[in-house]
């Protein structure tokens, strides 16, 4: 019978390695959010642009970032991508901490790329004749859009997007694989260390369980306290 | 019915404890006791290469390493090495009954076996160790403080590069390959590993190979020894006597060239230990 040891998890050096973790994942989901949000915008307006050759671009973003699994992100982002800058950049960065900043960038391009589709089909929800009537009024494209067609599209678009971050949030642990230490990493840290695996995966499940709930929490609460207004 | 086996046996019980006084009798010095015998009992595994194993199918020979040690240890008391080949398992009771003299067979020292046997000085000392670029101008494990030391997941070497470096920023990775990699892509200064790893992730440089180098000292150290029965001071002494006059006469570097050297499957460059100590961490 094995015997479940909770004191792990409250105090001791497991614990602060747990905490860590815990406190690096939130940074992680956090500075992803930032970064990803207007990311997505811009590439949500770029597939709605009249340019051609803006569309096509951010139509072979979104298709080429949405197929390919997270995890070949991370690794292409640590292993592969920084490779190709000069040396003393190079150098410059590994002193540093470039495992995660390679797992925001590759947080940021993943998370952006389903944003932006969330917040395009919420654009697209808006009657197109409302883009008309501002461009027959003598408004620019892109002065329509943030006038008229943006504040009421946004309104529509928050609650898919609390949906990704809850993806978002659950992403963050695919990090582990190059060395980040966030809470999946501690909990396998913690699990060699000590050989408690059922207390550290207690912890992490619980950790995300809870974050996870939050954000269904904040999801629910913004949809009754704006309801979507009918057109 | 129980009884009556008893007594249709108690004639062989008598025996059986009359052969283990008589043993125990001629066990009281177990150097006259070979000497007498005219050979030298050595226990090998057999099976791991270079320290014991079967080099020639067709002769089923076993050589390596500690069978050169054994047959020095035979030679200086003048008797007929003979090797008995074990199972890994079967080690330390195989010497406890006496069925061989001295134990050649891969076989690490440490505190929980010390209660049980006795062992030589150490005959081979492997460790973790910590492979950098040269560039880096790290040499010691002390100018690793402060610096990323890169290795892998779940392995012991997680646990003792804490202990080694604290201060170090340990990043471990899901596979050595992957730490090698990071490594060779500067992404951390030194990559922490088993020697025989290092030491095969090192020979498939190739030409790189001159850019990088294998500190000496261990992040922790495995310390392989001869084991013997335990209150037996004139053989311990006799091996021990053997076994430092190897070290003394350059003898001891010559055999581990021949069995661990460059030419070898091994590929060590130099020998990093001395046989010299019975004391472990």
């Amino acid at each position: 019978m094995y015997n479940f040891n909770l004191s792990v998890l409250l105090s001791g050096q497991y614990h602060d390695w747990l905490v860590a973790g815990l406190l690096l994942s939130i940074k992680l989901a956090l500075l992803t959010l930032i970064f990803s949000l207007p990311m997505a915008l811009l590439i949500a307006v770029l597939r709605l642009s009249p340019v051609s050759i803006f569309r096509a671009a951010a139509i072979a973003y979104v298709e080429s970032i949405r197929n390919v699994p997270l995890l070949a992100h991370m690794l292409f982002w640590y292993f592969g991508a920084p490779e190709i800058l000069p040396e003393p950049v190079k150098a410059w960065l590994y002193e540093r901490n470039v495992e995660a900043a390679s797992s925001v960038i590759a947080l940021v391009l993943y998370t952006s790329a389903y944003m932006a589709e969330d917040i395009r089909s919420g654009i697209r929800s808006i009657p197109k004749e409302q883009m008309e009537a501002g461009r027959a009024l003598g408004f620019g494209f892109l002065d329509t859009m943030r006038l008229v067609i943006l504040p009421q599209s946004l309104r529509l678009t928050i609650p898919p997007l609390i949906s990704q971050m809850l993806n978002l949030w659950k992403n963050t642990s695919i990090a582990m694989v190059i060395g980040v230490g966030e809470m999946m990493y501690q909990a396998q840290q913690v699990e060699s260390a000590s050989f408690r695996s059922y207390e550290a995966f207690s912890f992490a499940t619980a950790a995300y369980l809870s974050i996870s709930l939050l954000i269904t929490l904040l999801s629910s609460w913004y949809q009754q306290r704006y309801p979507v207004r009918s057109a | 019915m129980k009884k009556s086996n008893v007594v249709k046996f108690a004639p062989q019980f008598a025996a059986l404890a009359l052969l283990g006084c008589v043993s125990v009798h001629a066990m009281a010095d177990q150097l006259a006791d070979i000497k007498q015998k005219g050979e030298l009992v050595c226990g090998v595994l057999g099976t791991d290469e270079p320290f014991s194993f079967i080099k020639d199918q067709s002769s089923r020979e076993i050589v390596g390493y500690e069978v050169d040690l054994c047959n020095d240890v035979a030679k200086s008391i003048g008797v007929k090495p003979v090797l008995k080949q074990l199972a890994v398992a079967a080690r330390i009771p195989e010497l406890q009954q006496g069925r061989v003299d001295l134990l050649a067979a891969s076989l690490t020292h440490n505190h929980e076996r010390e209660a049980l046997i006795d062992f030589s000085l150490s005959t081979f000392i492997t460790g973790q160790k910590v492979m950098v670029k040269k560039s880096s101008g790290v040499n010691q494990l002390t100018s690793l403080a402060g610096k990323k030391v890169l290795t892998v997941k779940g392995s012991s070497m997680e646990q003792n590069t804490k202990k080694a470096l604290p201060t170090a920023e340990i990043v471990s990775f899901d596979n050595s390959p992957q730490a090698f990699l990071a490594l060779q892509q500067g992404k951390g200064i030194g990559y922490v590993n088993d020697e025989t790893s290092l030491l095969d992730n090192y020979s498939k440089l190739g030409a790189a190979a001159k850019d990088y180098t294998i500190l000496p000292q261990s992040i922790s150290t495995e310390h392989l020894a001869f084991g013997l029965k335990k209150g037996e001071p004139a053989f311990h002494d006799q091996i021990n006597k053997v076994l430092h006059n190897l070290e003394v006469s350059g003898e001891a570097d010559k055999l581990f060239m021949k069995w661990f050297g460059p030419s070898t499957n091994m590929h060590f460059q130099q020998r990093t230990f001395k046989i010299a100590t019975d004391k472990i961490d």
